[in-house]
């Protein structure tokens, strides 16, 4: 290498060495490799060397240039630490944002997510319900006491705002043949306000419609889908209660806090809903459940009123963070 | 419903009253919803359910206990009573509400008696005071066996009862002081002058029993569920009568039940005689024993385990069903106070809550199925992008108050509901606007001004002659500063350029197009949203009409997505890029306030300069002073690139001279030095 270009290093090494900060650094960098740097120059002067020296002389270059760069890029580095300044870390971060889900919407995908898993599809339908699609398809006459289960709201004369999801179980059972595996999660709502009953809530239901399914298929899902959802072995109840559209019907109690709490109503799927939608009862069997979201989520959150979940307080809303 | 432990005693000797009787009734069906002690007693209150009408008595609930402590139970002791062949008392029967009508009459009756301790203790734990001795009786039986029962003062009575449905207008003072006006669904009781009483309901207070009463009628019928529910339910009535009447009382039971009240008057007082007319449509009561034939191997097959036949035949046995076993089958009698038993599926429960729900082995189906997501349930990808963007996600009522939505509906289009709860949930809501506007209005009074929010959620709408439809839509709004943390230096307000990075940021290729025509919106702040040629949504500031009809000072920034619109999956294919140096040049001009910069970035790519491969803006400026009124600088942000080679300074010149011509002939652009 020729000396001038080997002095050359000495000397950058030199300036480096004066440097105090990053900004010196890059004034050095472009003294010896900018657009007007000693460096680049050298490169322009190739052009009027002499033919045989031009491919060694390029070569140094080329070397040299590779060096320079290499000694800048590190004592950068070096410097850097020597140029070590206080930060408060503990200020607060540019831009953090923190949103959150609302607890229903979350708990919704929580069973969403374990009901998936064992090949329940959602399927989502109409708030907006004829009256036949809400009652009389599933069983339930317009004379039969069931129906003051429901206070329904209506907005014509035959058109109803649903009580339940059941309804979209009927329009997919209608629409699709059996078996099928089908979840509903959804607003419903009925006539009914105070601090454990709200106008409008959530469901979610379940149906799974195929050959051989028995009492003891239900048992087996829906215990599993509990102990699933609450992250442990729960102590449950199964008892016998009445819906119009399953037979036998079933309600499952959990424990908790030493007292039996209602979380979830099934049964096997009545003959007559099954003939209302062309399913034959002697091919084909089947189960239902249905549960309330709001109360899963109080539950799980400890919340005691309802109506905090329909005020949209950011002071309520705020604390689902990261709850997913 | 509450009943006594103890009086269980006397239907199933030496039944134990003790947890293991909860147990059992919640097990049968006949949930246990409280237990009271009671001076060594329990009171035990269950919550019936709408079918089980059957078990409104210590009757019904000792017979489904009987089946599960395999014991027979011990009938209530009743008077052998024998119809009178002469029908003094009972006219006309309207065979539609009435299917049996007992008539029993006691003459010289002292009602200043007092009632027996037992008898007004027994009702007292189940809930009914004590009225006077004919009256306490007749709750009496009604709570033991299931029968209501009213009685008439046969002095107030003018000759003959009928049962028919009610003129208009006709109107009778009842029991509990209210004066009701009928029509022709109430079905009623009559004399030869009057309304007595709404059959089945309430008596009325004219012939209605006192301490000075002797003679007395006491009705023991059977009415048919539909016609009392549909009355009960028109004067939201509820008594002890509709109530078990609406659900279904044994059609039999009516003559028993008069001799169990003949029984207990002969035993407690100086009743001797009696008299008792009896009109029966025997075809209605044969309709209440139907016979249903179920294959053994039924029972199996819908519970999943194996139960044997004799436990089937033993617990039929028990419940009253009368079985009989023949081949593989058995033969079932359904009892004339099963209402709810129609079809086999109905016996399967029988044997099941006999058997014990929690005695079953839960079992998971193994078959597989592929799970088909609901094209509508929206993708979790966005709302996750709000989410990490600050906002918080909320929910609303459908419902809004009246007339709360003419600023941004017509009000042909909003549906409202019949029989709403309250005034301010009585429309359904045809736009999210309000909903995010009253959430945002709800929190700032609750001092919270920074508001970044959305809802997924419907709107509903009537559309042509009252077909109604549902958009699934996800809206939001924000207002207030950019992040509350920061420090003050980079605290922003928020404008709506902020929302639209943050729907830039979450919806892939979102393209915002300025619009004038959405009536809720600022028109000068307003754009449709799009995804390729399909528009997706709006968003923008909200009107001048909306700020002063809620009184809103602070700027709220809008949006609204039509969730079934959008399109989430982009078909992503590499594409090759060059590995040449780029030449950047930028290049500023003065043009019109109102000229949209996309409108000139447009042109610019419309004519696919050589070499370009981006362009943009970077900056924008005002200066009154120096540039003039509705003059704005903006500074474009241009890429150059090829990709075989390195560009040339001249080349990319030579394409900028004639970007700069294009902007200058289209926007009437100067160049700014």
């Amino acid at each position: 290498m020729q000396k001038k270009y080997s002095s050359l290093i000495s000397e950058l090494r030199e300036k480096l060495k004066d440097c105090n900060t990053a900004h010196d650094i890059a004034n050095i960098k472009s003294e010896y490799l900018g657009k007007n740097g000693y460096i680049t120059n050298e490169f322009s002067k190739l052009r009027n060397a002499q033919e045989s020296e031009k491919k060694k002389l390029g070569k140094e270059l080329n070397i040299l240039k590779s060096q320079a760069h290499d000694i800048i890029l590190n004592t950068n580095i070096i410097n850097n630490k020597t140029e070590e300044r206080f930060v408060d870390v503990t200020l607060p971060g540019k831009n953090a944002f923190v949103g959150s889900r609302h607890p229903i919407s979350i708990t919704i995908s929580e069973i969403t997510k374990i009901l998936e898993s064992h090949g329940f599809t959602p399927v989502t339908g109409i708030e907006v319900e004829n009256e036949y699609y809400n009652f009389e398809a599933l069983n339930i006459p317009e004379s039969h006491p069931s129906r003051d289960m429901h206070d329904t709201f209506y907005v014509l004369e035959d058109k109803l705002l649903r009580t339940h999801t059941s309804s979209v179980q009927i329009h997919t059972m209608l629409n699709q043949s059996a078996p099928l595996k089908i979840m509903t999660p959804g607003k419903v709502y009925r006539c009914d306000s105070d601090p454990t009953h709200s106008p409008m809530f959530h469901q979610i239901e379940g149906l799974y419609i195929d050959k051989g399914i028995n009492f003891c298929h239900l048992k087996g899902t829906l215990i599993a889908f509990i102990d699933e959802y609450f992250g442990k072995k729960m102590e449950i109840r199964f008892r016998p209660s009445y819906f119009p559209f399953t037979e036998p019907s079933a309600e499952i109690d959990i424990r908790f806090k030493g007292k039996w709490l209602e979380v979830l109503g099934c049964g096997m799927v009545h003959h007559n809903v099954l003939e209302n939608v062309n399913i034959n009862p002697k091919q084909f069997s089947g189960f239902a459940f249905g549960l309330g979201i709001e109360r899963l989520a109080m539950l799980k959150y400890g919340i005691t009123d309802l109506r905090m979940f329909f005020e949209n307080d950011i002071s309520f809303l705020s604390q689902f963070e990261r709850a997913e | 419903m509450k009943i006594s432990g103890n009086w269980l005693k006397e239907f199933i000797p030496n039944i134990k009253i003790n947890e293991k009787l909860t147990y059992n009734l919640t097990s049968l069906g006949l949930e246990v919803s409280s237990v009271v002690k009671h001076k060594g007693d329990l009171i035990i209150d269950i919550d019936m359910t709408p079918n089980r009408a059957d078990c409104l008595s210590m009757l019904g609930i000792a017979r489904d206990l009987s089946a599960v402590y395999n014991k027979k139970i011990i009938f209530p002791k009743i008077a052998n009573i024998k119809v009178t062949p002469s029908k003094k008392f009972i006219n006309k029967i309207d065979k539609k509400i009435c299917g049996s009508y007992g008539a029993l009459v006691l003459h010289g009756v002292d009602n200043t008696i007092k009632t027996p301790n037992i008898i007004t203790q027994r009702l007292n734990k189940c809930g009914i005071s004590k009225v006077n001795f004919i009256v306490d009786i007749l709750n009496y039986v009604m709570i033991e066996v299931g029968q209501p029962m009213h009685a008439f003062d046969l002095d107030k009575i003018n000759r003959l009862i009928n049962v028919r449905y009610a003129k208009a207008n006709e109107k009778i003072n009842a029991l509990d002081g209210v004066k009701y006006t009928l029509n022709k669904n109430i079905p009623v009781i009559t004399d030869d002058n009057k309304i007595q009483a709404i059959a089945g309901i309430i008596g009325g207070d004219y012939s209605s029993i006192n301490l000075k009463t002797q003679n007395v009628i006491i009705e023991s019928a059977f009415f048919t569920p539909t016609v009392i529910r549909k009355a009960a339910k028109l004067f939201r009535l509820q008594t002890d009568a509709s109530y078990r009447f609406e659900r279904g009382v044994d059609p039999r039971l009516n003559n028993i039940a008069a001799g169990r009240v003949l029984y207990l008057m002969k035993k407690y007082s100086n009743v001797k005689n009696y008299q008792y007319n009896l009109t029966t449509n025997k075809e209605l009561i044969k309709k209440h024993n139907h016979v249903i034939n179920v294959k053994y191997n039924f029972f199996d097959e819908s519970l999943g385990v194996q139960i044997s036949r004799n436990f089937i035949k033993k617990t039929f046995k028990l419940l009253g069903f009368n079985p009989i076993s023949y081949n593989d089958k058995i033969r079932l009698t359904i009892p004339s106070h099963r209402f709810d038993i129609k079809i086999e599926q109905d016996l399967v429960e029988e044997i099941a809550r006999v058997y014990g729900y929690d005695n079953f082995e839960p079992v998971l189906p193994h078959n597989i199925f592929k799970i088909n997501k609901d094209p509508s349930i929206f993708s979790e990808n966005i709302i996750n992008g709000l989410v990490s963007r600050g906002f918080n996600e909320i929910i609303s009522f459908s419902f809004l108050p009246k007339n709360s939505q003419l600023s941004t509906n017509n009000i042909s289009d909003i549906i409202k509901i019949k029989n709403p709860i309250s005034e301010d949930k009585s429309e359904l809501r045809a736009s999210m606007v309000h909903s995010m506007i009253r959430a945002y209005k709800y929190n700032v009074s609750r001092q919270n001004a920074n508001i970044k929010i959305f809802e997924i959620g419907k709107i509903y709408n009537f559309v042509k002659s009252k077909k109604i439809k549902e958009n699934n839509i996800l809206s939001g709004i924000i207002s207030g500063i950019n992040a509350e943390n920061n420090l003050k230096s980079d605290q922003e307000n928020l404008s709506f350029l902020d929302l639209k990075g943050h729907l830039q940021s979450i919806i892939p290729n979102i393209i915002f197009k300025p619009y004038k025509n959405i009536k809720h919106l600022n028109k000068f702040c307003q754009a449709t949203l799009y995804q390729g040629k399909h528009t997706i949504g709006y968003c923008g500031e909200i009107s001048q009409e909306l700020y002063s009809e809620y009184g809103i000072k602070n700027n709220l920034y809008y949006f609204e997505i039509f969730t079934d619109s959008i399109n989430n999956a982009i078909d992503t294919k590499y594409k090759k890029f060059s590995i040449y140096p780029k030449i950047k040049r930028d290049l500023t001009i003065l043009v019109d306030d109102k000229i949209y910069v996309q409108d000139i970035i447009d042109i610019i790519g419309e004519k696919s300069f050589n070499y370009m491969i981006n362009s943009k803006i970077s900056d924008i400026f005002y200066n009154k002073k120096e540039f003039g009124d509705n003059i704005k600088s903006i500074t474009l942000e241009f890429i150059f690139q090829d990709c075989n080679s390195t560009l040339t300074d001249n080349t990319v010149n030579t394409e900028m001279d004639k970007i700069l011509n294009l902007i200058k002939k289209h926007f009437n652009a100067q160049v700014r030095t």
